[in-house]
């Protein structure tokens, strides 16, 4: 179907445009260059904002739509003014959720004493591998990256990157992530790692002294990238394993970041 | 025209990747959109388009990702011109194939994407987290591709029916 001259272009076209992609996968992350690839990476935040609100609309369209369906028996009046009302119900729902949220971070900000900048998310990574979230914050409203983010309920990960009105933060769902905790009553420390669909946490094995179901793990602030006392999540499962030096438990995070509309940069902790 | 359409279509593909179909997560794993038009374009228009048209996807989803700009159009990169050659000598064009294309280049997007990530200083994902995710975008990534090709293809068709500008 092709000739052979055909082929040899698309190779020699192949292998140059792999070389400018390598070439500007180096350039691009070095430190001079985080500056204007965080600008470059904010300039599609306007429009992923937009999209993303349209998204939760929808949301709130079918959640709606789903509701008449189940009426469908009902006569058109009934159905007309029971629509309406489901919708108020939905909307009221949803204010009193976020109600609810913004009033958990109020009192999270209140009690922690850290200085914090609320942000919006406005999308996720582009890949499975990477857990990463985009909020509508940035370098402009004093975000820089390592800075811890977190929500009302809890922990919920890292700025990797920020750029004047856009940051990228690292969820600990993220395979790559990693933070140390101690559990709230056996007091036993662990190093809990992401994953697609649960967090592992690693123990130390302490003579005399076992993990179990319903402990909390809190962070240690043990390595100095998270502050001491941020609640990660709730021991579900636990592993014992007599021929290992650790034990493993899965935990139960207290962020679920699909449910998620908008969280909390921590801004006066340095990570060392 | 042609091209501008094309590009605002890759930053609607894009865009609809890192807002809307995170929602669709099934094992870990969401379609790829930018993937399944990239794999159509190489149906429909051949490898050399595609790598192309790779290049501005993938820098598009690196726009859009944590880590320096490229590793994403790389991975394309690799995927597309793996295909390319496999179907450049298949006479006929089936739902099938075009599926089983979209999962092999899945499983060399993310081989890729891996290795530069790797390469590049960056932190990996544990190899059997990476596998599992992989295998369930493969089967996303493979269901999804001949709808996406038979889009593709009906536009191409009414974009080489449309009269061009004197």
């Amino acid at each position: 179907m092709y000739s052979a001259k055909g082929q040899s272009r698309s190779t020699g076209l192949f292998l140059t445009l792999c070389a400018a992609m390598l070439l500007l996968a180096m350039l691009s992350q070095q430190s001079w260059a985080a500056g204007p690839r965080g600008m470059a990476k904010s300039a599609l935040a306007p429009v992923e904002e937009v999209m993303t609100s349209a998204s939760r609309q929808f949301d709130r369209l079918m959640s709606v739509f789903g509701d008449v369906s189940s009426l469908r028996a009902e006569n058109q009046r009934l159905r007309a003014a029971d629509e309406q009302l489901r919708r108020q119900v939905v909307e009221l729902n949803a204010a009193a959720k976020e109600n609810a949220s913004l009033r958990q971070a109020l009192d999270f900000v209140r009690a922690s004493g850290h200085h914090m900048v609320a942000a919006q998310i406005i999308g996720v990574g582009p890949d499975s591998f990477s857990r990463t979230l985009e909020i509508d914050r940035g370098t402009a409203d004093g975000v820089k990256p390592g800075m811890v983010v977190a929500t009302g309920a809890g922990l919920l990960g890292r700025v990797r990157e920020a750029g004047p009105h856009a940051a990228i933060v690292q969820t600990l769902a993220d395979p790559q992530s990693r933070v140390n905790v101690y559990l709230s009553k056996s007091s036993l420390q662990g190093t809990v790692s992401g994953g697609p669909t649960v967090l592992q946490l690693e123990i130390q094995h302490t003579l005399g002294v076992a993990p179990s179901t319903g402990e909390w793990a809190i962070t240690s602030g043990v390595g100095g990238t998270y502050p001491r006392g941020l609640v990660v999540g709730e021991v579900a499962t636990v592993t014992r394993r007599d021929a290992s030096t650790t034990d493993l438990a899965g935990i139960a995070w207290v962020n679920d970041p699909a449910g998620i509309t908008f969280l909390l940069v921590i801004t006066d902790f340095t990570p060392s | 025209m042609r091209r501008g359409i094309g590009v605002l279509l890759m930053v609607g593909a894009a865009l609809v990747q890192v807002t809307w179909a995170p929602r669709l997560e099934i094992a870990g794993a969401f379609p790829n959109l930018v993937l399944a038009a990239v794999v159509a374009i190489t149906w429909t228009l051949g490898a050399r388009s595609a790598l192309a048209w790779a290049c501005v996807g993938g820098v598009l989803c690196d726009l859009t990702s944590s880590g320096p700009i490229g590793p994403h159009a790389l991975a394309l990169l690799v995927g597309v011109y793996v295909i390319g050659v496999w179907i450049r000598n298949l006479e006929r064009v089936t739902a099938l194939r075009v599926a089983a294309s979209a999962a092999v280049a899945t499983c060399l997007y993310s081989a890729v994407l891996v290795l530069a990530d790797d390469t590049l200083g960056l932190p990996v994902a544990p190899i059997g987290v990476a596998v599992q995710l992989t295998l369930a975008a493969a089967a996303y990534n493979a269901l999804l591709a001949p709808f996406v090709f038979e889009v593709a293809r009906k536009l191409h068709g009414a974009l080489r029916t449309a009269p061009q500008p004197a």
